[in-house]
């Protein structure tokens, strides 16, 4: 019985992902829609982004500067802050903030509109709430993805400034010298590969759960609480994976 | 105070005041709700208040049961002012008090008899055994006694409305308050809890205060009327007093009766 | 803005918690039930998470070091930063998302309902009510999950060093258990206690202060995880400048 209602669930999100994907790829887009809701995306996350990667950064440089003040080779704390924001750091806690943050509004603000029958209400004007709601939304969260996960390195890097050099007296010179002698371009394509798939997940997962809330305003609570666990979880499974792929280290 | 109310409660009540309001105002930003509201709420008797809906009736009830604090006046309540009491002072007047919330306020993650023995479980020494045969008792008081084990989520509208009075007067209080206790239900089922409230009155000799905008609920059960309108208190009087009401407000009102 | 106002609800909010606790008796039975709810539902999650975090911390170690030939340091990288770093921000981010967001959620509906109200005129005080048990439950079982994280953690870690990566398992484990003190525990233990403190405070306020109907709820518990997550990331970096700094 709780194998199969997962099983149907899971179902029911294939079904519900292929109709939102379908959509997507598929015009008319609604531009205006969608540009409100990168906005609303960006002007919601960003400091949450930025108030969590800049201390993260700061406890990096604390703990890198433990490790390499034993090897004496404090000239590696600004390539390994700068290596482990852009492949980490930033996509996976960005990803974290923006379902935190944006998946759970989306998750509320869709959950509200079906517990309010205005989903219903919008099928029986025969106008399609997956285009009109969801679509937007996922689109939104795909090119604000990026976009924060910019935002979050900057945070992490600066922070990890702060932290090491203003504050324990690391070198400023050799913070920023160094800063890229180790990070490539498939560090910052990697990143972004990882934001855009966490953004992906975030969208799908919020965008689901708020369509299907149900049981009053206790439901859209649930649908919000769900997101969050979902998408977390999820992307800190397959960032494993993308690490290994993207990043991994060659025999 | 107006002076014509003033001297009709003077004049006709003999009975002692259970609850005194005093020139009650109350602002939400901009929005005034109540605008110097003013009444004696009597013991022993069953007083409604009616009034069109979102004119401030369920704001005034929370003033009563010290919920909101007003921007001014008084709610005396035995000698305490409900608009500055301490908690201790709201405590000691609320243990006196029975409330029916308007859409019932039950606990979703309790049994419906579990909700009725909820306060006898903080305010009593019985043991469990002990609640649950009163807490059957007055379920069976407000002819429900086939809910004792029901899930809250389960109970349709009628019984949630008589769960929720069961648990209001489980503690046997001295006033007690109902927000719209016919809202949201059939004829039917608001004349079993008109009824219900009439049985209480005369077994148990409590004060009551009935928010209604339901003036067939009000005729039915109360002694006293008062009719709330743009925050003030255009009238308030004995029930055969008000029903000869020449106040243009109250009239509208009456004339949807029959 | 409307900053400083807000402040002072937050801080009167605050005061109310401490007072309605201290001046009621401790309901310890609910606490402990509140503690095993909040231990059952998140552990599931948490070993999943942890386990990942664990695989990926080696990876990436081993992936930074093999640039300056010190793989034998992946052992090290990965106490240094799992245990004392990852595990307990990690574990309080799960918890924020999963038991976070279902306090939220639970007291703003009560708070719609107006069940909340119904509680304060049974003459029942709702802070003590409803959060002094999360909060002791909370602070009980933080601690717990956090040192069972640190241990799925390391032990996931090995486990990917010696098969995915190649390392020499004896080696990495000397380098973890050289690297981490008892005290490291400790530190880790006073963290969650405070990430705990912050995730239920936060939670049960912006459930207290949800706003009407079912957006109010949505948009209390999205607020709540938000604050949350935030407090705890800048919490972290002030508690690991103080304990281990
Ligand atoms: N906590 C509150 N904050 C802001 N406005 C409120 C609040 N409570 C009630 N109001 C407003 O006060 C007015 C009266 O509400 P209420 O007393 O619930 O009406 P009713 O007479 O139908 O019970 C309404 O316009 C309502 O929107
Ligand atoms: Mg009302």
């Amino acid at each position: 019985m709780h194998l199969f209602d997962r099983l149907a669930a899971l179902g029911r999100f294939g079904l519900f992902t292929t109709r939102v994907i379908r959509r997507l790829i598929t015009p008319p887009w609604e531009i205006e829609e969608i540009s409100r809701q990168v906005w609303l995306l960006c002007s919601r996350c960003a400091l949450p982004v930025l108030a969590t990667t800049t201390p993260l950064g700061m406890v990096m440089a604390l703990q890198g500067l433990v490790i390499f003040s034993i090897f004496e080779a404090e000239q590696y704390l600004s390539p390994l802050i700068s290596v482990a924001t852009f492949r980490e750091l930033s996509p996976v806690l960005a990803s974290v903030l923006v379902a935190a943050q944006g998946g759970s509004s989306f998750a509320a603000e869709l959950g509200a509109m079906r517990i309010h029958e205005e989903i219903d209400a919008t099928e029986v004007m025969a106008i399609d709430p997956i285009r009109i709601h969801v679509v937007p939304r996922l689109a939104a969260i795909l090119l604000a993805c990026p976009l924060l996960n910019l935002l979050g390195s900057l945070g992490g890097i600066g922070g990890g400034f702060v932290s090491a050099v203003w504050i324990k007296g690391h070198p400023g010179t050799l913070y920023w010298s160094e800063l890229w002698s180790m990070t490539g371009g498939m560090d910052l394509i990697g990143g972004q590969i990882k934001a855009l798939v966490f953004g992906a997940i975030i969208g799908l997962v919020a965008t689901y759960e708020g369509f299907f809330a149900s049981g009053g305003a206790p439901g859209v609570g649930r649908a919000v609480n769900r997101t969050v666990v979902t998408s977390a979880t999820t992307f800190i499974v397959v960032n494993y994976f993308l690490t290994s792929a993207l990043f991994g280290v060659p025999h | 105070m107006s002076p014509d109310r003033t001297s009709v409660s003077r004049t006709l009540v003999p009975d002692p005041v259970a609850i005194r309001i005093e020139e009650l105002r109350k602002s939400f930003g901009d929005l005034v709700v109540l605008d110097g509201v003013s009444l004696d709420i009597l013991q022993g008797k069953t007083t409604a208040i009616l009034g069109p809906s979102g004119c401030g009736k369920s704001v005034l009830l929370k003033h009563i049961v010290g919920l909101l604090r007003p921007d001014s006046g008084h709610v005396w309540i035995d000698g305490i002012d409900m608009a500055i009491a301490t908690p201790e002072e709201k405590l000691q007047v609320r243990k006196r008090f029975g409330m029916l919330f308007q859409h019932g306020a039950l606990f979703e993650d309790l049994t419906a008899g579990e909700n009725i023995a909820f306060p006898l479980r903080y305010h009593t020494r019985l043991t469990a055994a002990q609640r649950r045969a009163r807490a059957q008792e007055v379920l069976e008081l407000v002819e429900m006694p086939e809910l004792h084990d029901r899930p809250t989520s389960a109970l349709s509208g009628g019984q949630r409305k008589r769960v929720a009075l069961a648990r209001a007067i489980v503690l046997e209080p001295q006033v007690v308050l109902f927000d719209e206790p016919n809202s949201g239900l059939d004829p039917m089922t608001s004349t079993t809890i008109d009824d219900l409230i009439l049985r209480m009155k005369e077994r148990l000799g409590i004060t009551f205060v009935v928010i209604t905008h339901d003036i067939v609920q009000a005729v039915r059960i109360s002694d006293w009327v008062g009719m709330l309108w743009q925050g003030r208190l255009v009238a308030y009087a004995p029930l055969p007093v008000f029903l000869h009401s020449e106040h243009p407000i109250v009239r509208r009102f009456l004339s949807r009766t029959l | 803005m409307s900053l400083l106002p807000g402040l002072a609800r937050f801080g009167r909010f605050l005061g109310q918690i401490v007072w309605s606790t201290v001046s009621n008796p401790l309901p310890v039975g609910r606490a402990l039930e509140e503690a095993h709810r909040i231990g059952v539902n998140s552990l599931p999650i948490l070993l999943v998470v942890s386990v990942f975090v664990g695989t990926n911390l080696s990876v990436q170690g081993a992936s930074a070091f093999s640039t300056i030939h010190a793989e034998r340091y992946v052992g090290m990288f990965v106490a240094l930063a799992g245990v004392r770093e990852m595990a307990p921000i990690m574990v309080a981010s799960m918890v924020a998302a999963k038991a976070g967001t279902e306090m939220a959620s639970q007291i703003a509906v009560m708070r719609i309902q107006e069940q909340i109200d119904a509680l304060e005129v049974m003459a029942i005080d709702p802070y003590w009510f409803l959060i002094t048990p999360r909060l002791l439950g909370i602070l009980l079982v933080l601690p717990a999950l956090t040192m069972i994280s640190i241990f799925t953690l390391v032990v996931s870690a090995y486990g990917v060093a010696i098969t995915q990566l190649g390392l020499d398992g004896h080696t990495f484990l000397e380098q973890a258990t050289a690297t981490t003190h008892a005290m490291d525990l400790v530190y880790c233990a006073v963290k969650a206690f405070v990430f705990g403190l912050v995730i239920c405070v936060l939670s049960c306020y912006h459930g207290f202060t949800s706003g009407a109907g079912a957006s109010g709820v949505g948009r209390a518990t999205n607020a709540a995880v938000v604050m949350a997550a935030v407090s705890c990331a800048i919490l972290n970096y002030l508690l690991s400048e103080l304990l281990f700094g």
